[in-house]
């Protein structure tokens, strides 16, 4: 028996070796592509109609005191305690909601279910959630739906007939612009340049590398596109993996994009070791904490992620919003608050607006 | 000795769910409701199951750290069995049901046969079981099973949820196998002195490997339950569900030395972690609080336990 788990393994790695083998490949999807305009102008919006779900006999709401409960994937991290300070900071400047944060304390989905039903049973006017699961927490915020309250999601979506709104933090196309955009300002348009990512099956990862090579091949042709490595997610792995890329391409390589918040930092890492500073650009998606040391040295000069204070202040607009009936199916913009109008892209999904790059000017506002 | 009797760790415990019941009643309106309590029974389904054959696992001295991974690997492989292999949904099922009374076989192996100790082996398969799922899954859900198979995670049978009957038969089943049968007798006997039990010609390694697999077992109901209730398969289903079953069973009075331990003491320790779990947040305790409390909770009533059975307590 043992053995034979063990074949089993090994056929398993030989088989993951057989997808690795394959190293000319950018490690990007095979959905269609979406590339915005190399002018930055907004793509004009499909008319989708609404594919959101509706509540169930909700009472009327309208400029009520509500009571909300804020569930993000888990809690005690930087990055959505920065959300829910800015739900906290939206509901302070309404005056007529209640909001408390309560999620799990590992990024599990059962446990995350079963909160939310507690939540659905005690009675609350309204939910903001950001899902474990697309499907998983659907069925429980159907339920919540069918109890008459009101379902807003941000930072990861559910299905879309399980919520009412769902604040989208930002496009894929929109992430590909800002990387490719920041790249180019940096080493210029005719750069070589390398990619360090999760692995390639990673969904948000591979979706953001097609929308790049679509995005490259519209607007900076002469951009060279040299390699794409997997690393893991792995703190070392990712640094081994950037020092190789360094080694191997020398001068030719002019920048590498850090695909995951990990990565990133790993890849600014490896650059400042090998004293290539200034030669090789890096740019990527990370957390403001994590690269303070490469972008206050200069060796980073833009990190491409949105603002998360910004989503969870969006969001509790939108629910509260939502709940006053004044964001309703087939509207196109909703007003949030300092942030002024956001408009409605996809049907049901509000549009947070570009994504945010931090750089040395703004950085240190930021802990998370 | 009559005192003793009346004293005993299920009275206790019986006593402690009574006391947190009212208790959480009359911190909110919602929580002695028929909707909630049959709610709640849905959402602890997969736990109960486990924690049932867990009993018999932890009677005979050993442990099994593995059947969270066994109920995510079952739940990728009726996925991949459904939609990649292309099987027929009853047959993915009854495949990865195989599959995973098989896994819990190959610890009942490594554990009776190779003399390996549970904890060991059931922590290796931990990361066996778990790094194949991930290795077959290559991190895909999937998903969009048909609207007939939801019955048993999300359904109801004459007003009560499908699962919830399950769990009430094997409850039954178990409680009179292990109370009133020659195997029960030698699973306690096992436990208590796997030497002795041995010397009395009593079949200590199949027995060891038959309740392995009927936790393997266990574990692949729970995951086919699981995926019908969240509609999805994901490989990192079912992680961490191993403690909370052991916390019930041993909240129930197992000795996790062997030898000592009931069904109805592992149904109320089910009870009264669900209803913390649910009454508290309903109170408006966050979930970082309850977890606190619930341990909090497992230390006294061992110790209130302990009290009355200073010299039984090994």
């Amino acid at each position: 028996m043992l053995r034979k788990s063990l074949s089993l393994l090994a056929l398993l790695s030989m088989s993951a070796g057989a997808v690795q083998a394959q190293s000319a490949w950018t490690g990007g999807d095979d959905l269609p592509t979406n590339p915005l305009a190399c002018d930055g102008t907004p793509a004009a919006a499909a008319a989708v109609d609404y594919d959101g779900g509706t509540p169930t006999d909700a009472p009327d709401r309208n400029g009520a005191e509500i009571t909300v409960v804020d569930v993000p994937k888990l809690i005690g991290i930087g990055y959505f305690d920065a959300t829910s300070k800015g739900i906290a900071e939206a509901a302070a400047e309404l005056g007529n909601m209640n909001a408390t944060t309560d999620g799990p304390v590992e990024a599990n989905i059962d446990d995350q279910i079963t909160l939310i039903d507690n939540y659905v049973t005690g009675g609350v006017d309204g939910i903001l959630f950001a899902a474990n699961d697309p499907v998983a927490i659907a069925p429980v915020l159907k339920k919540a739906l069918a109890a008459g309250i009101n379902v807003v999601g941000y930072d990861a979506n559910s299905e879309p007939d399980a919520r009412q709104w769902f604040v989208n933090q930002a496009e894929f196309n929109g992430i590909a612009k800002s990387m490719i955009d920041s790249l180019v300002a940096e080493a210029g348009e005719d750069a070589s340049f390398a990619i360090v990512t999760s692995t390639f099956t990673t969904p948000n990862q591979a979706r953001w590398i097609s929308e790049m090579e679509a995005y490259t091949a519209a607007c900076y042709p002469d951009l060279t596109w040299l390699e794409t490595v997997e690393a893991q997610e792995d703190n070392i792995l990712s640094f081994n993996q950037a020092n190789t890329l360094i080694n191997k391409y020398g001068d030719e390589l002019k920048g590498i994009l850090g695909m995951t918040s990990v990565a990133t930092p790993a890849a600014a890492d490896a650059v400042t070791q090998a004293g290539q500073c200034g030669s090789v650009a890096v740019v990527g998606l990370a957390t403001p904490n994590a690269m303070k040391p490469y972008v206050e040295s200069d060796c980073v000069k833009s990190v491409v992620l949105w603002n998360p204070v910004d989503l969870g202040y969006a969001a509790a607009h939108v629910l509260r919003a939502t709940a006053d009936g004044t964001l309703n199916p087939g509207d196109t913009t909703v007003s949030a608050g300092r942030l002024g109008e956001l408009s409605v892209i996809n049907g049901s999904e509000i549009l947070l607006g570009a994504p945010y790059v931090f750089t040395k000017e703004n950085i240190a506002d930021f802990d998370f | 000795m009559t005192l003793r009797k009346v004293f005993r760790h299920e009275t206790i415990l019986a006593l402690l769910v009574v006391i947190a019941l009212i208790a959480l009643d009359r911190q909110s309106d919602n929580f002695l409701t028929l909707d909630n309590i049959l709610n709640q029974g849905r959402l602890m389904t997969e736990v109960g199951l486990i924690a049932i054959i867990m009993t018999f696992v932890i009677v005979t001295g050993g442990i099994d750290l593995s059947v969270g991974s066994i109920l995510g690997l079952t739940a990728i492989l009726i996925g991949v069995f459904w939609e990649n292999v292309g099987l027929p949904l009853p047959v993915a099922i009854g495949a990865g049901l195989v599959a995973g009374t098989f896994a819990g076989f190959v610890n009942g192996i490594i554990i009776a046969r190779f003399r390996v100790p549970a904890l060991i082996a059931t922590l290796g398969t931990l990361a066996l079981y778990r790094g194949i799922a991930e290795g077959v899954s290559q991190a895909r859900s999937v998903r969009g099973y048909p609207e007939w198979f939801y019955v048993l995670g999300q359904g109801e049978v004459l007003g009560v949820p499908t699962q919830l009957w399950l769990l009430g038969l094997v409850a039954i089943t178990a409680a009179i196998v292990l109370g009133y049968t020659t195997w029960g007798r030698t699973t306690y006997a096992v436990g208590s002195n796997e030497v002795a039990a041995r010397f009395s010609g009593l079949p200590v390694d199949w027995t060891k490997i038959a309740i392995y697999s009927a936790s393997g077992f266990a574990a692949a109901c729970a995951g086919a339950i699981f995926v019908s209730r969240v509609s999805t398969t994901r490989s990192d289903m079912g992680t961490g569900i191993e403690l909370d079953a052991i916390t019930a069973v041993v909240l129930g009075g197992a000795s996790i030395f062997g030898g000592r331990g009931t069904i109805i003491g592992t149904l109320l320790g089910l009870i009264l972690i669900q209803a913390l779990k649910n009454g508290l947040s309903l109170a408006g305790v966050k979930s970082d609080g309850t977890v606190v409390l619930i341990g909090a909770v497992l230390i006294l009533t061992i110790l209130l336990s302990n009290l009355f059975h200073r010299d039984t307590n090994r």
